[in-house]
């Protein structure tokens, strides 16, 4: 294997993975009850911890499978796209996105 | 059984109170399917440009090619928004399948009867001012409609088969060839239909409540009675026995002629379809269909899967604001193509002879609203609502919605990712910036809470 698979894939097969990905994105977010502001915003008074939880189990899982992919060898690190860090861009713009959040319920 | 003739104010009760004709899902794939029909006829029809055939004039192919900057670029469009409908279809076929497709499509919209065929002869007639005998009663579908579905389901397999085989150039040369004719054939046959169907829908006076009732789900009981009377009459004799339900035996019985004034019980529209399910409550039930969200560790883990294998076959991750973004860069690169080519940022996103949406994101986006909107549907989530705090009006939400929503955009944009694409996504690739802005939502959004509780709680 080695993954990442993307540049073998024609444009169509590209699209048509993404809508797919998209597809179990949206599907477990709703299952998560991601979709209701009310539950999102739960968190935020201690009421309903779900966000959190679902959000670092999202992450542990994924790091976890990332990590020993690219331990054995089947994931190219050096072909995945990690956000590159800009401390003052992104310490201000979580902080806008928190409030818009708490604001706005999403 | 045909409709009695209605006094004033029987027709003036009858024409204020409604009833639901359309289910939410029925109502959303209506215009799905309307908007792919746009689509794929706006650039199918630029796509048939050959020396010896075609069927618009040259500027029209022309104005459609630079729109979408070269003729591959438009075909793939026509196969990506394709290929979505055949999805989306897909799921609803197998997802609803005795709900939608027995249910709805075998006895609501195409099965023909004696009063059909004999609306169809009188209709004929009566355009031709043969006869004015009285049309026969119809079903919530009238023979008109029927015989528009028929046509519909009999072509969309073919279109949908020809065009798969195009896209992927399955089988042999000859076999494309022939998928070719038949797709156009299909569709042609359709469009032929589809005429009647928009003019119906959207210019005769007579039909107008149809067309609303796509957007609102709702028709007057009035119309009901009218032009679909065995429907009413249905839906007549479930209030009825409802009714006598609720009252434990008492109330009246019959249909016609109908309640004037306010009935014995102010009923709400329809009650609501109970469906018998056949036996045992399944595993895929208990696990699909529940009411109820799902454990926050589950949900995690399979969003944990999805993102995984998002990492290793397309090597980034989920997101969802440069999703957005790029579908802004489109509308920006449309109306103003030489200000979208030389803004610092906007430009980023610009590339001569590719469009902006042909990207991850992009297509990614399109699958979340069918997959957010399948797990609703399954757990019989989906209605229309204002999510909002106890004590405060919808102006209110709206407003805040707005102004958070402005915020909250702006926020992701400057950090390069919101939620999804860099907390989650940057997250799991231990992106420092991705855990700086990560800890900043969460420390905003906690610091504000205590200022927004009026709002939510």
């Amino acid at each position: 294997m080695n993954a990442p698979f993307f540049p073998t894939f024609s444009l169509t097969t590209y699209l048509a993975v993404a809508v797919l990905l998209g597809f179990f994105f949206g599907f477990f977010l709703e299952r998560a009850g991601f979709s209701s502001a009310h539950k999102l915003v739960a968190e935020f008074y201690f009421k309903d911890f779900a966000v959190l939880k679902v959000m670092f189990s999202a992450i542990v899982v994924a790091m976890l499978g990332i990590a020993y992919f690219s331990l054995v060898g089947w994931l190219d690190m050096s072909q995945v796209f990690v956000p590159p860090t800009y401390v003052w861009p992104q310490l201000v713009g979580g902080l806008l996105l928190g409030a818009g959040f708490i604001v706005g319920g999403y | 059984m045909s409709p009695a003739p209605l006094t004033v104010e029987q027709a003036e009760a009858m024409s204020q109170r409604h009833i639901k004709k359309h289910h939410v899902a029925i109502m959303l794939l209506h215009w799905f399917n309307a908007s792919v029909w746009l689509f794929e006829l706006a650039t199918g029809a630029a796509l048939i440009a050959s020396p010896y055939f075609r069927v618009m004039p040259y500027w029209y192919i022309d104005m459609m090619e630079s729109l979408f900057g070269s003729r591959a670029n438009m075909l793939q469009f026509h196969i990506a928004v394709g290929i979505t409908w055949v999805i989306v279809f897909l799921v609803y076929g197998i997802f609803g399948f005795r709900t939608y497709l027995a249910k709805q499509i075998f006895e609501k919209e195409i099965a023909l009867d004696r009063d059909d065929v004999n609306w169809l002869i009188i209709r004929a007639l009566r355009i031709l001012k043969k006869s004015d005998e009285p049309l026969p009663p119809q079903d919530s579908y009238n023979a008109g409609q029927k015989l528009f579905a028929l046509l519909v389901y009999a072509m969309i397999p073919i279109i949908m088969i020809t065009g798969l085989i195009m896209a992927f150039h399955l089988v042999s040369t000859a076999v494309v060839g022939w998928a070719v004719v038949l797709h156009f054939a299909a569709v042609g046959l359709v469009v032929s239909g589809l005429i009647i169907h928009v003019y119906m829908g959207a210019v005769f006076p007579e039909e107008k409540a149809a067309f609303f009732s796509m957007l609102t789900g709702m028709v007057s009981e009035l119309y009901a009675y009218r032009h679909h009377f065995k429907w009413w009459k249905e839906v007549k004799m479930q209030e009825e026995a409802w009714i006598h339900q609720l009252q434990g035996g008492s109330g009246s019985t019959g249909v016609a002629p109908p309640i004037s004034g306010p009935g014995p019980v102010a009923p709400p529209a329809v009650p609501e379809k109970t469906e018998e399910k056949h036996g045992s409550p399944g595993t895929f039930k208990r696990i699909f269909r529940a009411p109820e969200y799902w454990p926050p560790y589950v949900a995690g883990a399979g969003l944990g899967l999805t993102l995984l294998a998002t990492f290793v076959l397309m090597g980034q991750g989920l997101g969802a604001s440069g999703g957005f973004t790029r579908y802004l860069v489109a509308v920006i690169a449309w109306v103003a193509p030489n200000y979208a080519a030389h803004s610092a940022y906007w430009s980023n996103y610009v590339q001569p002879g590719q469009s902006p949406l042909i990207a991850f994101l992009v297509f990614e986006l399109i699958g979340v609203v069918i997959g957010g909107f399948v797990s609703g549907w399954l757990a019989g989530r989906i209605r229309l609502a204002v999510d909002k705090g106890p004590r405060i009006s919808r102006r209110t939400r709206y407003a805040l919605a707005l102004g958070g929503g402005i915020v909250t955009g702006y926020g992701a944009r400057l950090a390069r990712g919101c939620t999804s694409g860099l907390a989650l996504s940057g997250g799991a690739v231990l992106s420092v910036g991705a855990w700086i802005f990560m800890l900043s939502v969460f420390a905003a959004a906690f610091g504000g809470a205590w200022f927004m509780r009026r709002y939510w709680l």
